[in-house]
C-alpha cells in the first residue's frame, strides 16, 4: 500500500501556468514525509494532488494500487472519508458545531456517529480538550481549534494524513503540541503522514524530506 | 445533511426569521384572500344553483329584422326592397307552444329531478291606498319548493299553503313593506286588461336580494285564471340531479323545439367571467408575494454560501459529495419553505375561522347566508398555498445550492490562500 506518482503535471489558469512539473515519487505505507520549499514552489499543490482533492493535468497517480484518475466520484468520496484525514493551516472548523460535533462530522457522513463517539471522547482526552467538547470553535483558542481539527482528521482512523502547514498559524508551544500529536499518531497507528511545512526543524523530524523548487523535486 | 442545515438556520436567527416571514405572509395571504374570494363565490354560486332552476325553458324569442317580411309581401322578382318604416318587434309567442311535450320529456329524463310550469305576469298589487307593481309567478307550489330553495326563505306561513289554491299569495318582504300588508290580509291583484281579483296573503319570504323579494308567488291555476290564459305557461323551471350537466342538456334540448332554453350558468355567464378575473388577480397577487419571498431565500442562501465556502471545502475533503453539498443548501431553503408554509397554513386556517365569526350581513346581504363573513376553508386552497410556497422556496433554493455543488474544494482552498 502506497502513494505512487508518475510524471505528475498540474497546470492552472489561462494561458496555462505549470505549478507541478513532471514529478514522480512513491510514498510507502507508514512513512512520515515532509514537503518543503519556498512559497509558490508547489508543495501544497502536490499535497492536494496526492490527497485527491485536486486532479493532475497529466501523469499517473496511484493510491493503494488504484488509479485515482479512473475512480468514480462515489469511490473518491468514500476513499476521502475512510482513508484520508486533512489538517489545514487554518482549522476550517464548522462554526455552528461544537468541538465534539466537528470531530464526528466525517463519521456522520456514513452514519457512524454512535460507534465513533467513544473514540471521539478518547481523542478529546488525549488532546487535552476533555472539558471543551461542547464548546463552539469561537470559544476555543487557536491551538485548541487546531487540535480539534486534528481529532477530526483522526476520527475515521485514516491510513493517510495530509497536513498543509498545520503549525503555520500557531505559536511555538501549540506548534510543538501539534507536531507531537502527529508524531504520536504516526508511531502508534502507523499512519502515513505527508506534511507540508516551511519550518526546517519540523521538516527534519520526518522520515523523508521532499524539497520542491518551481514545481520540481530537487 | 439535515443536521447541519438546521444548525446553519438556527445560527442565523434574524435572517431565518425574516425569510420565514416572507413565506409565512405569502401563504397566509393566499389562504385568506382565496378564502374570502372563494367563500363569497361559493355562496354566490350556491345562491345561483340552489335558489334558481338549473334550466329555464321559455317561449322562443325571434326579433323582426328589416327584411323579415320581404318574402311574405314580395314573393318573387324583387331583390331590393326598402321599407319606409322597416318592420320591427318580436315575432315570438308569449307562451310555450307545446308544454305537454316538454312535461313528458322532463318526466322521463333521468337527469331531471323536478320541474314546474310557471306563468309569470306583471301585476299591480294594492292594499287600500298602497300599491306596487310586481312580477307574479304562478307555479306548482310543491314542485317549486323542489326546483328552487324558495321554501327555505319563507319567514311567515308556508309555501305549500299555496297548493290548496283559492287565490292565495306569498309575497316577498319588499312587497310586504311597500303594501304594508300582514299575514291573512286580502289584497287586490290586477293584470293588464283584466279586472282586479282579491287574493289572500298566506306568507312572506325574504331572500335578501331586493329583486327577488319584490316577487309574489301564487298557485299556477289561480294566476292563469287571473291572467285569463288557462293552461298557458311561459316558463318551465327544471332542477337536475347534477347542476353541472345543465349547460350540455340545455344545448341538447335547444335542438328539440323552438323554445329558448338556457342553463343557470349560461344566464350568469358574466358572473363566471368575473370569477376568472378574480382568480387571475388572486394568483398574480400571491405569485408576487411569493416571488419576493423566494428572492429573500435566494439572497440569504447566496450570502450563506459565500460565507460558508470553507465549510464546503472541508466537507468535500471529508468525503461529502457535491450532491450532499447541494442538499445541504437546498434543505435550508426548503425547510424555510416548509416551516413558513406550515405556519402560514395554520395561521391562515385559524384566521379564516375567526373571520367567519365576524358579523357580515348588512345591506344587500341582510337575511342571507349565515349572517357572518363567508370564508372558504376548502382543502384545495391549502394545497395550492402549500404548493406555491414550496415551489417558490424550492426554486429559490435549488439555484444557489447547485452553485454551491459546483464549487470544488481546491478552488475554495486556493481562493482562501490568495
Amino acid at each position: 500500500m502506497s502513494i505512487k506518482a508518475r510524471h505528475l503535471v498540474k497546470e492552472i489558469g489561462s494561458p496555462p501556468t505549470r505549478i507541478i512539473n513532471d514529478i514522480s515519487l512513491q510514498i510507502e505505507e507508514g512513512e512520515f514525509v515532509s514537503l518543503t520549499g519556498r512559497s509558490g514552489s508547489g508543495k501544497s499543490s502536490l499535497l492536494y494532488l496526492m490527497s485527491t482533492l485536486d486532479s493532475p493535468s497529466s501523469g499517473l497517480l496511484e493510491i493503494d494500487r488504484k488509479n485515482i484518475l479512473q475512480m468514480k466520484k462515489e469511490e473518491l468520496n468514500d476513499f476521502r472519508n475512510r482513508s484520508v484525514g486533512f489538517v489545514f493551516q487554518f482549522h476550517y472548523l464548522i462554526a455552528e458545531l461544537s468541538a465534539l460535533e466537528n470531530i464526528l462530522m466525517p463519521a456522520r457522513k456514513i452514519g457512524l456517529v454512535k460507534s465513533k463517539l467513544d473514540f471521539a471522547h478518547q481523542l478529546l482526552k488525549e488532546f487535552d480538550l476533555e472539558n471543551k467538547e461542547n464548546r463552539l470553535p469561537r470559544q476555543l483558542s487557536g491551538g485548541e481549534q487546531q487540535r480539534v481539527a486534528i481529532a477530526r482528521a483522526l476520527i475515521m482512523e485514516p491510513k493517510y494524513i495530509f497536513a498543509d502547514e498545520p503549525t503555520g498559524s500557531l505559536d511555538t508551544i501549540n506548534s510543538e503540541l501539534v507536531m507531537s500529536i502527529l508524531h504520536e499518531t504516526h508511531q502508534r497507528l502507523k499512519t502515513t503522514i505527508i506534511l507540508v511545512t516551511h519550518d526546517p526543524d519540523y521538516a527534519k523530524q520526518a522520515n523523508r524530506q521532499i524539497h520542491l523548487v518551481d514545481g520540481r523535486m530537487t | 445533511m439535515i443536521f447541519l442545515a438546521l444548525r446553519y438556520l438556527v445560527a442565523r436567527k434574524k435572517q431565518t426569521l425574516l425569510t420565514l416571514l416572507g413565506i409565512f405572509f405569502g401563504t397566509a395571504g393566499f389562504i385568506l384572500l382565496s378564502g374570502i374570494m372563494l367563500g363569497f363565490r361559493s355562496y354566490l354560486v350556491g345562491q345561483l344553483v340552489n335558489n334558481n332552476p338549473h334550466i329555464h325553458i321559455q317561449p322562443r324569442e325571434d326579433f323582426l329584422t328589416e327584411h323579415s317580411l320581404d318574402s311574405s309581401f314580395y314573393p318573387l322578382g324583387y331583390e331590393h326592397i326598402f321599407w319606409a318604416v322597416p318592420p320591427s318587434g318580436r315575432k315570438s309567442s308569449t307562451f310555450i307552444e307545446n308544454p305537454q311535450n316538454w312535461y313528458q320529456l322532463l318526466r322521463e329524463h333521468p337527469q331531471v329531478n323536478h320541474f314546474t310550469p310557471q306563468l309569470m305576469v306583471s301585476a299591480l298589487l294594492s292594499n287600500g291606498p298602497s300599491s306596487a307593481t310586481a312580477n307574479l309567478i304562478g307555479c306548482d307550489p310543491i314542485e317549486q319548493k323542489q326546483v328552487t330553495t324558495i321554501g327555505d326563505y319563507v319567514t311567515e306561513g308556508s309555501f305549500s299553503d299555496l297548493a290548496t289554491g283559492g287565490n292565495r299569495l306569498i309575497l316577498g318582504h319588499e312587497l310586504k313593506k311597500k303594501l304594508g300588508v300582514e299575514l291573512s290580509q286580502a289584497i287586490n291583484v290586477s293584470v293588464a286588461n283584466t279586472p282586479a281579483k282579491t287574493f289572500r296573503v298566506t306568507g312572506f319570504f325574504r331572500t335578501g336580494n331586493k329583486s327577488f323579494d319584490s316577487y309574489a308567488y301564487g298557485e299556477i291555476g289561480d294566476i292563469q285564471n287571473l291572467n285569463k290564459t288557462p293552461k298557458k305557461v311561459n316558463e318551465i323551471a327544471v332542477r337536475l340531479h347534477d347542476h353541472t350537466y345543465a349547460s350540455s342538456l340545455a344545448r341538447t334540448w335547444t335542438q328539440l323545439g323552438p323554445e329558448k332554453i338556457e342553463s343557470w350558468d349560461q344566464i350568469n355567464a358574466s358572473i363566471f367571467d368575473v370569477f376568472k378575473i378574480q382568480d387571475t388577480v388572486r394568483f398574480l397577487t400571491i405569485a408576487s408575494i411569493l416571488v419576493v419571498a423566494g428572492f429573500g431565500i435566494y439572497n440569504v442562501l447566496n450570502m450563506t454560501i459565500m460565507q460558508k465556502r470553507k465549510d464546503i471545502a472541508i466537507l468535500r475533503s471529508m468525503g461529502y459529495g457535491a450532491s450532499e453539498v447541494i442538499i445541504l443548501f437546498f434543505l435550508q431553503g426548503f425547510i424555510l419553505g416548509i416551516i413558513g408554509a406550515s405556519l402560514g397554513l395554520i395561521f391562515g386556517y385559524f384566521m379564516s375561522i375567526y373571520l367567519q365569526t365576524i358579523p357580515f350581513g348588512g345591506g344587500s346581504f341582510a337575511g342571507r347566508g349565515t349572517g357572518f363573513l363567508m370564508v372558504s376553508t376548502d382543502s384545495r386552497i391549502y394545497f395550492q398555498a402549500a404548493f406555491f410556497a414550496l415551489l417558490s422556496s424550492s426554486v429559490a433554493s435549488i439555484l444557489p445550492a447547485l452553485g454551491a455543488g459546483r464549487l470544488t474544494p481546491i478552488e475554495i482552498i486556493r481562493a482562501g490562500a490568495d
